[in-house]
């Protein structure tokens, strides 16, 4: 008798364990959230920006799935915890492949700055071949113009890329460097029509 | 009997704890909204992919702030006892929550769609029209300030056709938005200007006529220059018999006003002088009477009205001469031909020749072939 009510008084202990041993997974979450802001801090929301939402997303869910099992009366965040964890380990890698794509797009910026360098300069002297003709003067005026754009675009380039927002260098270069090829062709198609060597 | 009712009494006492411990385990409590705040974390991702924010920005901004309400409602009903909680709030915020995301994903396919037919028409329309600025003003002295918008309406026009080619649609109508500006104001800067310029055409005409009736009624040479052509026109016994390439003054677009203006006069004038190797720096030359009468009367009205300064002076020694070829307007007003036209217009003109210069022979519209 004596064992059988020392079982139940056991049940009990067990219910009121179970009822009580969920906690939520504060520093999981705290320790999740702090990776996904590390990656917004390495700009992930420019580089990444799919990749970034993704991870927005996943924690907005687990969240949620929080919210509900907070509600339970037998708390388990086990399956929350290891969605956090490997949450946390995506934001990292995440973090990491913002720096890999960031040097991807430095580059790709670095090497159109470098490449239209040589453009201009040829454009530069292009513009002093052209022939000048009846029409010739005001699409001297006009060609001087447009050159004198792509020079602008191209400072404004620099510029960005200088203070390390490539993203928008790389933007603003692919269309100096558009612009400056057309242009480069133009004064190549008019030097070959007027059969002046270049 | 006695040990009976003892275990009786165990028995019922352990039926009420059990009863007392199952009640609050078995009593319905009400289901947490598990799915509907899924369905608008759903709706809410879909959104964001279809760029709600940047298309459909208010609507995006309730969805998400509904689906805040819907998640700190819950929390808030969970901190409650278990048979006390009510989740129709929750229901109700995670409902609109989705209903907005949804509605805000609907209005930014749509304005995706209708911004892509309507950038797409655009980068057409401005394309045409740079073709159009390109052929039509190719050879015309534009301002400084022109050219310079033109040439950054063409390269936002580059930016945005690489902008819609990535499918950033909203940068890519925002800059060709700044092109637009800046090639239809050129585009009407450009072409008040030659219209103004035109205005004088009927005059023009009137001196063309006047100048080939003499040469008909004299059976004698008469010379027409067309600037906008920068054409040198013979005509002998009212037929035009040869045409020379000419060079003018830089600002050679309206009429000589002042010494120095570096244009080209506009009216009709006679040879007065003709000048032979030894006595010009330019080959050859034909002296014209610049400034006639009428030149003379409307310098000395424009500086009596205030328009010329009163220490400006009338210019002079406007001549058809040599050295030209250049492949520019070099002039301080002077016609200039290539020595060996020269040599050919040298021959025919006499002291007397009438010289008639304008701004075009022919209308504006047939200059601009429209």
């Amino acid at each position: 008798m004596k064992n059988k009510i020392l079982m139940g008084l056991a049940a009990i202990v067990m219910v009121a364990v179970l009822a009580s041993c969920g906690k939520k997974p504060q520093v999981q979450i705290d320790a999740t959230n702090a990776a996904i802001t590390a990656a917004k801090t390495a700009e992930a929301d420019v580089y990444l920006p799919a990749e970034f939402a993704a991870l927005q997303d996943s924690m907005k869910a687990i969240d949620a799935a929080i919210t509900a099992k907070e509600g339970k009366m037998f708390k388990n965040f086990k399956a929350e915890v290891a969605k956090l964890e490997s949450l946390n380990t995506l934001a990292g890698n995440v973090t990491n492949n913002v720096v890999a794509k960031k040097d991807e797009v430095k580059k790709g910026a670095e090497t159109i700055l470098n490449d239209i360098k040589a453009v201009v300069a040829e454009n530069a002297k292009l513009v002093t071949k052209l022939p000048r003709g009846k029409e010739g003067a005001a699409i001297i005026e006009q060609f001087k113009a447009d050159l004198g754009n792509v020079d602008a675009a191209v400072a404004d380039a620099q510029a960005s890329f200088d203070k390390g927002t490539y993203m928008d260098a790389l933007n603003k270069i692919k269309a100096a460097k558009e612009k400056a090829d057309s242009l480069n062709s133009e004064m190549k198609a008019a030097l070959t029509k007027a059969k002046i060597r270049f | 009997m006695g040990k009976t009712w003892k275990h009786i009494a165990i028995l019922s006492a352990i039926a009420v704890f059990l009863t007392l411990i199952g009640f609050p385990l078995f009593y319905p409590v009400p289901s947490p909204p598990v799915n509907e705040v899924k369905y608008a974390l759903t709706a809410l991702s879909l959104a964001e992919k279809n760029e709600s924010e940047t298309f459909s920005g208010e609507l995006y901004t309730e969805a998400k702030a509904y689906y805040d309400s819907a998640i700190i409602s819950w929390q808030k009903e969970n901190k409650k006892s278990r048979y006390s909680r009510d989740y129709n709030k929750v229901v109700m915020f995670a409902g609109l929550s989705a209903q907005k995301a949804n509605q805000a994903s609907e209005n930014s396919r749509n304005s995706s769609s209708n911004l892509d037919v309507k950038i797409r028409q655009k980068l057409n329309s401005l394309n045409n029209l740079v073709t159009d600025l390109t052929e039509m003003f190719s050879d015309y002295p534009l301002t400084q300030e022109i050219r310079n918008h033109i040439s950054k309406g063409k390269f936002l026009l580059i930016e945005s056709e690489l902008a819609y080619k990535e499918n950033q649609y909203k940068l890519a109508d925002e800059k060709l938005q700044e092109s637009e500006n800046l090639l239809t104001s050129s585009y009407e800067k450009a072409f008040s200007n030659i219209r103004n310029y035109f205005r004088s055409y009927p005059e023009w005409k009137r001196l063309i006529d006047s100048t080939i009736t003499v040469s008909k009624e004299t059976r004698d040479y008469s010379i027409i220059v067309d600037k906008y052509s920068r054409k040198v026109f013979v005509y002998l016994d009212g037929e035009k018999i040869d045409e020379y390439s000419a060079e003018l003054g830089k600002n050679w677009v309206g009429d000589k006003r002042v010494r120095g203006d570096k244009a080209t006069p506009e009216g009709m004038y006679k040879i007065t002088k003709k000048f032979e190797s030894d006595s010009t720096k330019y080959y050859k030359a034909l002296l014209l009477d610049y400034p006639n009468n009428e030149d003379t009367a409307n310098f000395e009205a424009a500086v009596a009205k205030g328009t010329l300064p009163k220490s400006a002076k009338i210019g002079e020694m406007i001549e058809i001469h040599g050295n030209g070829g250049k492949g520019a307007d070099w002039t301080s007003g002077c016609i200039a031909l290539t020595d060996r036209e020269m040599d050919s217009i040298f021959k025919i003109a006499k002291i007397g020749t009438t010289v008639t210069i304008v701004g075009s022979m022919n209308d504006l519209k047939r200059v601009l072939n429209r």
